[in-house]
């Protein structure tokens, strides 16, 4: 075999990976941290504003009801009212927790009626716990 | 010596410099994802909810205040609001609602809401009277 004419320069031949990992790392973490937080629909929904809340932020399930009808639990679209009970059912099942609260994300331009038709239906599904999703404030309301 | 100089970066034939800059990609990387994530989460951070209860007999027990322990409040309609018997404003019914709770043992409230109110005032009215004092919201059904 020839050794070549010109000799090069010796070339870098590993990847430096820390970096790779670093990002990796973050990513994972911060998933993790919002995970959570993202497991509500993708539904245009105008949340009511209020000041007071509940300390209880633990995990949840939530019914999300957007202004033009459209119906969701958790990240699932539903196709009706009655789909609510058996979907809620199997989800309070498969966390195996009774007091889980379940979090209705109700438009704040709907009639109370159909909201408490959802309400009601989320008891019937099983919910002992009830909370209205609102969107925090610290001015004080009109 | 020659090990030493196959971790060099950006090195000219002319310079004999040792690593000269640093590897900005990896940061910004971080940075961007970090944004991405932040725009999409803030909305739903500051989403909070509060509990309720319900006025139902099957829920009530020796321990929870009677019927008549409680004070009532009416969402007659987007302004108007009943406090036992007293009709009043919206913008009214935090004072009022202090001043009754101030008098009562139990301090909780059934909110009895109109079928064409809105969620949002619906939810207004529970936030004033969580923040006049009540300890307990119960949600009165038809």
């Amino acid at each position: 075999m020839r050794e070549p004419l010109v000799q090069s320069a010796p070339l870098l031949t590993r990847i430096t990976i820390t970096p790779i990992i670093d990002v990796a790392l973050v990513l994972v973490i911060i998933l993790l941290i919002t995970a959570p937080m993202l497991s509500v629909a993708d539904l245009d929904v105008d949340l009511p504003y209020a000041r007071s809340q509940d300390q209880d932020k633990t995990g949840y399930v939530s019914i999300t009801l957007a202004g033009d009808g459209q119906l969701a639990i958790d990240e699932q679209k539903l196709a009706g009212l009655d789909e609510i009970v058996p979907q809620l059912r199997d989800r309070l099942r498969a966390t195996g927790k009774d007091q889980l609260m379940v979090v209705v994300r109700a438009d704040a331009g709907l009639p109370h009626a159909t909201v408490r038709r959802v309400l009601d239906a989320a008891r019937a599904g099983g919910a002992s716990r009830l909370g209205i999703a609102t969107n925090q404030t610290e001015v004080s309301l009109p | 010596m020659k090990a030493f100089k196959a971790f060099r970066w950006n090195r000219t034939p002319d310079e004999n410099s040792t690593l000269s800059r640093i590897n900005m990609t990896p940061l910004t990387d971080v940075s961007l994802v970090l944004v991405v994530i932040l725009l999409l989460t803030t909305p739903l951070a500051f989403e909070s909810s509060f509990g309720i209860g319900r006025t139902d007999a099957d829920s009530a027990s020796d321990s929870e205040p009677t019927p008549a322990q409680r004070l009532r409040v009416d969402i007659l309609s987007d302004n108007e609001v009943r406090v036992d018997d007293m009709v009043v404003s919206v913008r009214a019914l935090p004072a009022i609602i202090a001043t009754l709770l101030a008098t009562t043992e139990s301090k909780e409230i059934a909110v009895h809401c109109a079928d064409l109110v809105s969620h949002g005032t619906f939810v207004q009215v529970l936030d004033i009277t969580k923040l006049s004092g009540a300890t307990n919201i119960a949600v009165a059904g038809n």
